[in-house]
């Protein structure tokens, strides 16, 4: 009979407790929480998707309904975690092939530092219409 | 001393995989955010003009390309974090396999929606 194994779920999630950890263990844990957040809004996408498949009534109802202040404070969310993931992954892609290694940290912070302001662009734009 | 990066994944091949997905969803999200959201009147387009726009032989490709790429990118991760749980190799294949049937059947309703739609 299959049980929880606590010792094995506790060194799984051992990553996720950052609490005195350097920027590197910070830069890991962020790309897998924005990973997962990513994962939960890619089903949640494709489920709303399907209201183009009930026809036109369904599909133009939920588009007014998505420009409201509240949807669109959602969809910043959204890219804040896209930026984040996406350029974070970038670097660790770069260091997994071994490019910028002893640079990773200043890279993290700049890629981030990046993230932010293309965010705040984004957020002007979505807000301004 | 403990090297926090260091615990970043090594080149496996699903991880070769991740990064391929991974560089290639830069650009068709990218693409995918412009087109949808950022030129489409209003952040959002309506139903006829969703129609219009798969209906357009290369943006078809690209959304296909994109639901394929996202899909197998934010498998991969979730087998990442699973295998963390440290399975034996039986249950680790067997987690490879189901998953590999998510994302046959994700793609596979993404693929029936969008014929729906442009018919």
């Amino acid at each position: 009979m299959a049980t929880l194994n606590y010792p094995k779920i506790r060194r799984a999630g051992r990553w996720i407790d950052v609490r005195r950890r350097k920027l590197g263990m910070w830069a890991y844990a962020l790309n897998r929480i924005t990973g997962i957040g990513l994962v939960v809004y890619l089903y949640l996408h494709l489920g709303v998707l399907s209201l183009l498949a009930r026809g036109q009534s369904s599909w133009d109802s939920f588009v007014s309904l998505a420009r409201s202040p509240y949807y669109l404070a959602l969809d910043v969310l959204l890219l804040a975690g896209i930026l984040i993931h996406g350029l974070n992954g970038l670097r660790v892609a770069l260091t997994g092939f071994g490019i910028g290694v002893s640079a990773q940290k200043a890279l993290f912070g700049i890629l981030m530092l990046v993230a932010a302001v293309a965010l705040v662009a984004a957020a002007l734009k979505i807000f301004g219409g | 001393m403990e090297n926090p990066f260091a615990q970043e994944p090594k080149a496996t091949s699903a991880w070769l995989w991740q990064v391929f997905t991974g560089v290639g969803l830069v650009i068709l999200l990218g693409l995918h955010f412009i087109a949808n959201h950022f030129i489409a009147k209003g952040g959002l387009r309506n139903f006829a003009d969703v129609v219009a726009y798969l209906r357009n032989p290369i943006i078809l490709v690209l959304e296909l390309m994109f639901l394929v790429f996202v899909t197998t990118h934010a498998l991969l991760g979730v087998r990442a974090i699973l295998l963390d749980l440290g399975f034996s190799e039986r249950t680790e294949n067997r987690l490879s396999r189901v998953l590999g049937g998510v994302g046959v059947l994700t793609v596979s309703y993404g693929l029936w929606l969008t014929w729906v739609i442009i018919h």
